[in-house]
């Protein structure tokens, strides 16, 4: 579980332009300044990539936290 | 070719740390969501050691943004049929003529506008509009069609020197329709192009801007055997190769050869670095009818048998171009990787092996010449290149290619008296005429002769290295009598050349040799019209002349004082 959360804040860093340490496990798009409306269709590019899955238009718009990302994350690998 | 997104914002990260200094200022202009575009256009750049700044205008605001942008290098505007207005890809469909018109007319002048307050923008890049993403299942053209051929024959007749219309079709074709857009985020956000497209339209656009920064690619060095003909002209000979249409091998190098041609009228320097006889590549140059490329297309001509690293040296030297303006195009992994290793900032490009790829490949290298001003002066900048490098004296280093030898893994195979091997060494003396010390011509049972006599020795062997085999490619025939021998034959296939197998061959005979009681060994070179590249090898190997006309050199060497080259990146093996 810890390597997941871990390759997800890679990619978000690599996103935001920021190191992985200043990603707290609390990171939600309100506590991520770069983490815009922009930001979030990259991620969701670069997650998809990453991990080699498809988002659906409903998950989205509700994969705005750290823990959100891994839950539905999980849900698919 | 394929870089992941994650590994491309990752590579960017890199640069960036590492090149500082001053930006190149791209502002973006849109009538869309397009800023996913920023890391694919900031890698191109600084993957040229460039840093770049790109921004970005307001949302569907090109006009009041293009009042804006006078700080700017360059200005790129994607400004989207789909998007002119709202839902103008189904909308424009229904529309009246009249209202057609209107729409038209009023995006013309707003095209007025923005031409004239661009007018003193170093560059502006444009796309051409385009229906293509929405209209693709079409068999009919539609209002959105005849849109948008009219608006971009508009663009065309209207827009100005500073100006580079880019036709964005060719860009959505290559990445196809169904993967250049991003539907789902078309319908909730506007941003209509998807990652694979913004990596292939920033390749494509970027030769643009590198040519404004006096980037692009200035010369185009090629290799000649296999390269611009089918064959090898020391062993087949002037009439053995070709590089004409009206020969099946030789249609792609026609092709190939015109593609350069059209690169050196458009002030490309075309040069030639190939290991032959000068004279014989002159003579094909001269008067081959199937050449396209001519002398006077060709610029620079390193045409000898010195490394191929020293003579793109030479070339850079002669001309004062720099090397990472150079594009080095040649059939051999050999040659290929040792320019990879020594020359990093030359870019190689080696013939495809299925040949009926090779025009397209060299197509798809192109743009690395572009040029944003093309004028008269580009052909006669090709005289002053070929004035230049004539002034230059030419001094020849010796690269030390020895560390990149070692990583070669070169494998030698020796076989002595082999009958499995008789054909081929028959073979080897008949065609082999470059690397060939006496040109002695057997036959088959005349190979078989010596095999299988006590008084001869008779060696081959066969190379492989870390990119594959080469089959066997040299041969030795000795005469032995009591502590006397004399070497009647030594050649070799001009393929494995450049790695010093020769020498490590000749030690292999003469350790055999010791072994058999010799304690004398004499060798000739007979002159022919074509192996003049080995006259001086007996010598290099250390044997004494003890008798020189003036197409025969007579050497002996006493074996007490053969002293062997040192060369351990040569793994030897005997009959595998």
């Amino acid at each position: 579980m810890l390597i997941m959360r871990d390759k997800i804040k890679n990619v978000m860093a690599l996103v935001f332009e920021i190191e992985p340490s200043q990603i707290p496990d609390s990171a939600s798009t309100s506590t991520i300044d770069n983490w815009d409306s922009m930001n979030h269709m990259n991620l969701v590019v670069a997650l998809e990539e990453e991990f080699n899955i498809l988002f659906s238009d409903e998950e989205i718009v509700e994969i705005i936290s750290l823990d959100a990302v891994e839950k539905s994350l999980s849900s698919k690998l | 070719m394929e870089i992941p997104y994650t590994q491309l914002l990752k590579i960017t990260k890199e640069y960036k740390k590492n090149n500082a200094g001053e930006q190149y200022r791209v502002s973006v202009l849109s009538n869309i969501i397009i800023n996913q575009i920023e890391p694919f256009i900031e890698y191109e750049f600084q993957k040229n050691g460039i840093n770049a700044l790109i921004t970005f205008g307001n949302y569907d605001n090109i006009l009041q943004d293009s009042l804006e942008n006078n700080e700017t290098d360059a200005v790129l505007i994607f400004w989207e049929l789909c998007n002119i207005r709202d839902g103008f890809q189904y909308k424009a469909n229904l529309l009246s003529k009249e209202e057609a018109n209107d729409t038209v007319q009023k995006i013309k002048s707003e095209i007025d506008f923005l031409i004239e307050s661009l007018s003193k923008t170093k560059i502006v890049i444009i796309n051409k509009f385009s229906s293509l993403l929405f209209n693709s299942y079409f068999l009919k053209k539609n209002n959105y069609d005849l849109i948008c051929d009219e608006l971009n024959n508009y663009l065309e007749s209207k827009i100005l020197n500073n100006f580079v219309l880019i036709d964005i079709d060719k860009v959505i074709a290559r990445v196809s329709v169904d993967r250049a857009i991003e539907l789902r985020n078309f319908y909730s956000s506007k941003a209509l192009y998807s990652i694979d497209f913004y990596k292939v339209y920033s390749n494509f656009i970027a030769p643009i801007m590198l040519s404004v920064l006096g980037k692009s690619k200035k010369a185009l060095i090629l290799d000649c055997d296999n390269t611009i003909w089918s064959g090898i002209l020391g062993e087949d000979g002037k009439d053995g190769i070709s590089m004409s249409s009206e020969n099946k091998k030789g249609v792609v190098f026609e092709e190939v050869q015109t593609l350069a041609k059209s690169l050196a009228r458009n002030g490309i320097i075309i040069g030639l670095n190939s290991k032959n006889n000068e004279d014989d590549v002159n003579s094909v140059l001269r008067d081959h009818k199937g050449m396209v490329l001519h002398e006077s297309d060709i610029v620079i001509k390193k045409v000898n048998w010195n490394d191929k690293v020293s003579n793109l040296n030479e070339i850079a030297k002669q001309l004062n171009i720099g090397k990472d303006s150079i594009v080095f195009l040649d059939d051999s992994d050999f040659e290929i990787n040792l320019v990879n290793q020594y020359l990093p900032e030359i870019k190689t490009i080696q013939v495809p092996e299925h040949i009926y790829q090779y025009p397209q490949l060299v197509r798809r290298n192109f743009n690395d010449f572009y040029n944003i001003k093309e004028t008269k002066d580009d052909l006669n900048r090709i005289k002053l290149y070929q004035i230049e490098s004539l002034r230059v004296e030419s001094k020849s280093e010796f690269g030390n290619i020895e560390e990149y030898l070692k990583s070669l893994n070169l494998e030698m195979y020796v076989y002595r008296n082999s009958p499995d091997l008789i054909d081929r060494m028959a073979q080897l003396t008949q065609k082999t005429n470059q690397f060939n010390l006496t040109t002695k011509r057997y036959t088959v049972s005349e190979i078989e002769n010596f095999v299988n006599s006590s008084e001869h020795l008779v060696m081959a062997f066969e190379v492989n290295d870390r990119f594959g085999g080469f089959g066997v490619t040299g041969l030795s025939i000795v005469e032995i009598l009591g502590d006397k021998a004399i070497l009647e034959s030594f050649l070799m296939s001009c393929r494995v050349l450049g790695r010093n197998i020769e020498f490590k061959f000749l030690n292999e005979i003469i350790i055999f040799l010791g072994g058999l009681g010799v304690k004398n060994l004499s060798a000739f070179y007979n002159k022919t019209f074509k192996n003049n590249q080995v006259s001086d090898f007996y010598g290099k190997a250390g044997f004494k002349i003890v008798n020189q006309s003036e197409d025969r050199i007579d050497y002996v060497i006493s074996l007490d004082e053969y002293e062997p080259k040192i060369l351990n990146y040569i793994n030897v093996n005997y009959e595998r």
